[in-house]
């Protein structure tokens, strides 16, 4: 048991769903409670990601000061992204999101003297080196971000700045109407969230530890919206609870940890995606507002 | 009709000059005002037929809709200030609030919440600051208490459910951020009687005493004759008259376009 807490796969499989829930947990605060609809997610993770690596490999920046480098630059990108989109309504939000990251995917391919492009860019080394336990120890330093993030979700929900968010999603109009400069609040919201999305994307590069630019598809923008969807919207926990029903259970715990006959392994991953869909369809069917969520309010 | 102190010093200059305000969509002229002052008396009506542009130019004054052409000047204190120059969120900043017409709410947040929310001062409203709830809460107490205690609400924790009660939040909104002219667009359809005379008093009470003015846009005439100190009357985009309700209900015009109007039908 020991060693399976202390092997590799652990520490990988801890961290990148510690990075999953964050970026759920962040999606809930921009789409659930500023109702911004973030559909380019896999950008600004991407974005942070990629920038951090780049800081600490061309630059030769210490990897702690690269990171916080990079969500700055994320917070930086989204500020003019944010200027441009968020006065539309939310589907046009969500097209222009989705549209941003696939340029992030784009410009990651093509600008290949600083990305290295489809060569990838690497190798980016564990940050704190203690031997053997150097995986599992940085598992639990995301970890240790990710309740941080939550701590500040929950708390922010609770807080003055939560409730003005909640009156912009709910009505910005009677909101602007009762003093709210509730534009230039989205805006710095979106930039700072997204800084964070960055700030995670930078935690995920030493797990890669080699990046390429298909890592920043929209797969990950995708997981995290499923997530949050089957977990509950409305709740941080269902943010937590949506990662480790999808994530968890179908890529981890069915694929890898439960002992399936060898002879069924060819089989397994079609039933995973098989189990995977109807889990969604039932989800959605018997329990729209998601697993965690309460009752339906409004609208 | 109420006495009024505090607004002998607008009863000159009015608290909104509107010069040759315009207002197009399209080719169609929705507003087209001369040349009035509004708010020279504590409690002023504004009527007028369905389409006449009350709401629109409601909207004008507030800057939920921009001018075409001409210019709006609301008197602060000592300050002028071009209303095309600010936004809705300022001018609510600035004192010069609005009530909605069409009821208007946030689903998920509580009554008093709603209450908390109007009274909270922008500085508080940051995303780092995770602390200050019970700062705000307890800034927020004693108005809550007012108007909890004034107008009955049955579960003030909970959601406003009826739309008498979301129109009754809306206003208690309003009158929250301190009005110095509230605008208050058919303030008490949709209320309950009671609740109505409510908002009224209050109203006169509140014009009275603070200094504060009054526009209501409504189509209860029995309310305006008895409320107002003084009558515009809008038809076609324009002011036609302005009158105290002695002189507007005499009118021949408001007899024929609006008063006359209705009685036939």
């Amino acid at each position: 048991m020991i060693s399976f807490l202390t092997s590799g796969f652990f520490a990988s499989m801890l961290s990148f769903l510690a990075i999953y829930v964050a970026l759920t947990v962040i999606l809930h605060l921009q789409a659930n409670v500023a109702g911004v609809v973030n559909f380019g997610i896999a950008g600004f993770w991407g974005i942070g990601m990629y920038a951090t690596s780049i800081f600490l490999l061309r630059f030769n920046i210490n990897f702690w000061i690269s990171i916080v480098l990079g969500a700055i630059v994320t917070g930086l990108i989204a500020l003019p992204l944010a200027r441009i989109l968020l006065n539309l309504d939310g589907q046009a939000v969500l097209v222009g999101t989705l549209a941003f990251a696939s340029i992030v995917e784009n410009q990651i391919f093509v600008n290949r003297e600083i990305t290295g492009g489809s060569r990838g860019l690497g190798t980016i080394p564990m940050p704190i080196d203690v031997g053997p336990y150097r995986f599992i120890v940085y598992g639990l330093v995301v970890v240790a971000f990710v309740v941080a993030l939550i701590l500040y979700a929950w708390k922010l929900k609770k807080a003055p700045f939560g409730r003005l968010l909640f009156s912009i999603r709910d009505n910005e109009l009677l909101s602007r109407s009762l003093g709210k400069p509730t534009f230039r609040h989205k805006i710095i919201f979106f930039a700072i969230t997204c800084g964070l999305i960055g700030l995670f994307g930078g935690l995920t590069a030493p797990l890669h530890s080699f990046l390429l630019p298909m890592m920043v598809s929209p797969t990950v923008t995708f997981t995290a919206w499923i997530a949050l969807m089957l977990g509950g919207q409305s709740k941080i926990s269902g943010a937590v609870i949506g990662v480790l029903a999808t994530e968890f259970v179908f890529f981890y715990l069915l694929r890898v940890i439960l002992p399936l006959p060898a002879e069924a392994a060819q089989m397994v991953p079609f039933f995973i995606y098989a189990a995977y869909g109807l889990m969604l369809v039932l989800v959605l069917m018997f329990k729209p507002t998601g697993i965690m969520g309460g009752k339906r309010r409004g609208n | 009709m109420s006495a009024c102190n505090t607004c002998k010093d607008t009863e000159k200059t009015g608290v909104l000059h509107i010069k040759k305000a315009v207002k197009r969509f399209g080719g169609k002229t929705v507003v087209n005002v001369e040349d009035i002052r509004i708010g020279t008396h504590c409690i002023e009506g504004l009527i007028g037929p369905n389409g006449a542009g009350k709401s629109t130019l409601i909207n004008l004054m507030t800057q939920k809709l921009s001018l075409t052409e001409g210019e709006i000047i609301y008197y602060r204190g000592d300050e002028a200030i071009n209303v095309s120059s600010k936004n809705l969120n300022t001018l609510a900043k600035l004192n010069l609030v609005r009530s909605n017409q069409i009821i208007q709410d946030f689903a998920s947040l509580t009554i008093v919440d709603s209450m908390i929310l109007a009274n909270t001062d922008l500085r508080h409203e940051k995303f780092y600051k995770l602390f200050n709830d019970k700062e705000v809460r307890e800034a927020a107490q004693e108005k809550i208490d007012f108007y909890l205690d004034y107008f009955h609400f049955d579960f003030p924790e909970g959601h406003a459910l009826s739309a008498g009660e979301k129109k009754l939040l809306d206003i208690i909104r309003c009158l929250i951020l301190n009005p110095k002219f509230l605008l208050l667009d058919e303030p008490t359809a949709g209320l309950p009687q009671d609740q109505s005379d409510k908002v009224i008093d209050l109203l006169q009470k509140k014009t009275a005493e603070e200094d504060m003015c009054v526009l209501i846009v409504e189509h209860n005439l029995d309310l305006i004759w008895r409320v107002c100190d003084y009558i515009h009357f809008m038809a076609d985009g324009q002011i036609l008259i302005q009158g105290t309700p002695d002189e507007i209900k005499g009118n021949e015009t408001v007899n024929k376009k609006y008063i006359g109007e209705e009685s036939n039908a």
